[in-house]
């Protein structure tokens, strides 16, 4: 789904943000991005959506190599990409409904379609009863429900999410969690940048940790920080019992019909 | 992907509506510099159909006595052709020559009254390669040439006239230009706030892949928009003072400048014109804007 060539950035009379990076995502897969401030997990995620274009190497998403995408090809590159932020960035003067239907318009989705597809997403995300609120009238979760809405409508390959829970608190980031868990199980692939460790170290999927723009670490079933951390946690409590509490939330969440059924589409693709 | 005609216009409308004052003062400059322009245009028509009747397009006339002998007036007609100046000539006999200043004088009943065929002198009107050279062919005829009555070229005032007028158009054209290239600039910054009220907008839809024509095409009708209102307005003025000016002249019967009414096919003209140059001041403003501030 994608594959990182030998892949180095640098922005003008710097250090590189990233230096000859390798590496390859399978279609799926749930990929979370680690390392300290400054070590290069947002340009990783603006190269992919070609926001930047990597000084060498090349970026494969879906087949098609991105650095040689002509410019009049872009949009249907970031078509395929849903992209979720720190700071939701809905738009505060339209309703829920009106903002996860906005990323449809714009791409000239008849609105039949429009109106089935908001419904159901925003459903999926546990906001069908607050179509008609304004983002101010929700809570920091639930404005990051809009946005994931927006960015799963279109139904993309992947979704990149650069720290999704940075404004949230704990228990609310793992609402989230539980959603992006759940959108990555319709077969979605999910490359998160977090700096949450109680999240990274609970949910141990695949890790890939950069380090001054260098990758340092690429592990399955990972952890947050170096092999000997696992079992604390920087919130004092023990790692082990907040994955377990985790576990459970999303071990016990049943397969809906309605999951059932984006995976099923997703299959015919 | 068909841009949705529905989404471009409403887009187009609320961004106008958002803007209104900034649009307002786009369209009015548009508006102002075009109706100078198409003024100017006018004038410049008017005058030059006026001229052309008062003058015939003669730049000399060889006013024979009334009582010139045919071989006079045949020497003349051989001196004329021997005059590389001169490049064309029609002779006007008496009945001609009395019909023309009929014409000429139908302000002021009683000098025609005076006038009778026979008394009416039979004139030469000549085009000249080039009417500076006026007065110097003019000398050679006044010089006591036998039947020649006088030699004139058009009068002092008619030229004094025409410089005028020349004058008062270059005035009226770069005055429109200036106002022209600040209307660009009005529409141009109208379109930079627009993009700047939509930041949030524009950047949500680069995210979501809609293509940059969808992007930019709210905004470039903007600009048209603006410059279109501008123009239609510009057009109204032109209109009514064209209207106005014919009408002053048929209520105060002043036939002389009879010809200073344009017809109505030059009107259309010059009202087209007026309009294209409004499209293409709203264009130009809102590409530019754009391009330099919309980084799609
Ligand atoms: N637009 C830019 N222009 C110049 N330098 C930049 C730009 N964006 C990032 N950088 C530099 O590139 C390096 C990597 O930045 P990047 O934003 O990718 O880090 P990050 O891992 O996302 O950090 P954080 O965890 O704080 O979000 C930093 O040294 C940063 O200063
Ligand atoms: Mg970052």
């Amino acid at each position: 789904m994608i594959r990182f060539d030998n892949v180095t950035k640098s922005y003008k009379g710097q250090p590189p943000a990233l230096g000859g990076i390798s590496l390859e995502i399978q279609k799926g897969e749930f990929v979370f991005l680690v390392g300290s401030s400054g070590s290069g997990k947002t340009t990783f995620l603006r190269l992919l959506l070609r926001e930047a274009v990597p000084d060498t190497g090349a970026i494969w998403v879906a087949g098609r190599n991105i650095g040689e995408l002509s410019h009049w090809r872009v949009p249907s590159l970031r078509r395929n990409l849903g992209c979720v932020f720190q700071d939701f960035r809905l738009l505060p003067n339209k309703t829920v409904t009106e903002n996860v239907a906005f990323a449809l318009e714009v791409i000239g989705r008849p609105r039949n379609v429009i109106s089935n597809q908001v419904g159901q997403v925003l459903e999926l995300v546990g906001l069908g009863q607050k179509g008609d609120r304004m983002p101010h009238e929700l809570s920091g979760g639930e404005q990051q429900r809009v946005a994931i809405a927006r960015a799963f409508v279109n139904r993309p390959l992947v979704i990149l999410a650069d720290e999704p829970t940075g404004n949230l608190d704990p228990a609310t980031s793992q609402g989230i969690m539980k959603l992006l868990d759940r959108i990555n199980r319709t077969g979605t692939t999910v490359v998160m940048a977090t700096h949450d460790v109680g999240i990274v170290d609970t949910m141990r999927r695949r890790v890939i940790e950069l380090d001054r723009g260098r990758l340092v670490r690429d592990q399955a079933r990972g952890v947050y920080g170096a092999a000997e951390d696992m079992t604390t946690s920087t919130r004092g409590v023990p790692a082990v019992a907040v994955a377990a509490g985790l576990d459970r939330m999303l071990g016990a969440e049943p397969t809906t019909g309605r999951v059932a059924a984006v995976r099923a589409r997703r299959g015919q693709r | 992907m068909a841009v949705s005609f529905e989404y471009v216009a409403k887009e187009t409308a609320t961004n106008l509506w958002r803007n209104r004052m900034m649009a307002l003062a786009a369209i009015l400059t548009v508006a102002v510099s075009l109706s100078l322009v198409g003024t100017a245009l006018l004038l410049r028509q008017a005058v030059n159909r006026q001229i052309g009747q008062w003058s015939n397009n003669v730049s000399l006339q060889v006013f024979m006595d009334a009582s010139a002998s045919t071989g006079q007036i045949a020497n003349v007609r051989s001196t004329i052709a021997q005059t590389p100046q001169i490049t064309h000539c029609t002779y006007l006999d008496h009945a001609q020559s009395y019909e023309q200043a009929k014409k000429l004088l139908a302000s002021s009943p009683t000098a025609i009254e005076a006038l009778t065929p026979a008394t009416t002198p039979t004139v030469f009107r000549c085009q000249l390669r080039n009417p500076s050279e006026a007065a110097t062919v003019s000398a050679t005829f006044n010089g006591g040439v036998p039947g020649v009555y006088q030699a004139t070229s058009p009068s002092q005032s008619i030229r004094v006239m025409q410089q005028v007028t020349n004058v008062l158009q270059v005035i009226l054209l770069v005055i429109a230009i200036v106002l022209l290239v600040s209307s660009l600039v009005l529409i141009l910054n109208a379109i930079r706030m627009a993009i700047f009220a939509r930041r949030r907008e524009v950047g949500v839809m680069k995210l979501v892949g809609a293509t940059n024509w969808f992007i930019r095409v709210p905004f470039m009708l903007e600009g048209l928009v603006q410059g279109l209102l501008g123009a239609l307005v510009a057009a109204v003025i032109v209109l009514l003072s064209n209207l106005g000016v014919g009408y002053l002249i048929r209520h105060y019967k002043v036939s002389v400048l009879g010809s200073a009414v344009l017809p109505a096919h030059d009107l259309v003209v010059t009202e087209l014109l007026v309009v294209l140059i409004g499209l293409v001041v709203g264009v130009a403003g809102s590409s530019v804007a754009v391009r330099r501030f919309l980084d799609v």
